[in-house]
């Protein structure tokens, strides 16, 4: 990943969506909250590793996907994130 | 009746703390979760007053307890890439404990931009809402 002091607008909005789960993990019950930011952040490395930075198109499908994912999760009724641990 | 015995009862009653989470028995070795324990250890309480020199250390210690860091490796200059081997995402992690851990809520903007220890203690220090 590029240093962190030139971040592109892009990395930005990745870190900014990964800052909003863990966030909202934060508001869920502890068992709930640590499984939330497990799948998480397995999520978001697997992505950094695997998916090509240039990649601009898929990368901007998947900050689509992962913000609807978020504002879903953003219900407190909502205690998972089943629909992430479906692989692409 | 009711009455006269409301006394009686609130006498009796003790409130007990909420159990502990099972989290700091979990949080040595290897496991896989261990990144998820670490995000959810309990927060610390502490005085509202802070001297630099507890910054110092409370960050030190949120550093040394991430699990893909080498605690030897932390010192009050380390820069969490170079140095720590962290990626932008491990530094996300990082600095939302350090949030966590002085009850402070990091706007995006600024946390972008804190990339080392020096920094983070930087900010920290400066922060008029750090416990």
């Amino acid at each position: 990943m590029a240093s962190h002091s030139k971040l592109s607008g892009i990395q930005k909005q990745v870190l900014a969506l990964y800052r909003g789960f863990l966030r909202t993990a934060r508001q869920k019950a502890p068992e709930d909250r640590r499984r939330i930011e497990s799948v998480v952040s397995a999520e978001f490395h697997d992505n950094a590793r695997n998916v090509d930075r240039r990649n601009f198109v898929y990368i901007e499908y998947l900050l689509r996907r992962g913000s609807k994912q978020l504002e879903q999760l953003k219900n407190p009724d909502m205690t998972g994130l089943a629909t992430l641990e479906v692989k692409k | 009746m009711a009455a006269a015995l409301r006394p009686a009862i609130l006498r009796r009653i003790r409130l007990s703390p909420s159990p502990p989470l099972p989290l700091a028995a979990a949080a040595a070795g290897h496991h896989p979760n261990a990144l998820a324990r670490w995000l959810a250890r309990p927060m610390s309480s502490h005085d509202a007053h802070l001297t630099r020199d507890e910054v110092v250390d409370r960050v030190l210690d949120v550093l040394k307890s991430h699990p893909k860091v080498d605690p030897s490796k932390v010192t009050p200059e380390a820069h969490f890439e170079k140095d720590l081997g962290l990626d932008s995402l491990d530094t996300v992690e990082v600095v939302m404990a350090i949030e966590e851990e002085f009850k402070l809520e990091i706007p995006d903007q600024e946390a972008d931009k804190i990339d080392s220890l020096p920094l983070a203690i930087e900010y920290v220090a400066n922060h008029p809402m750090a416990g």
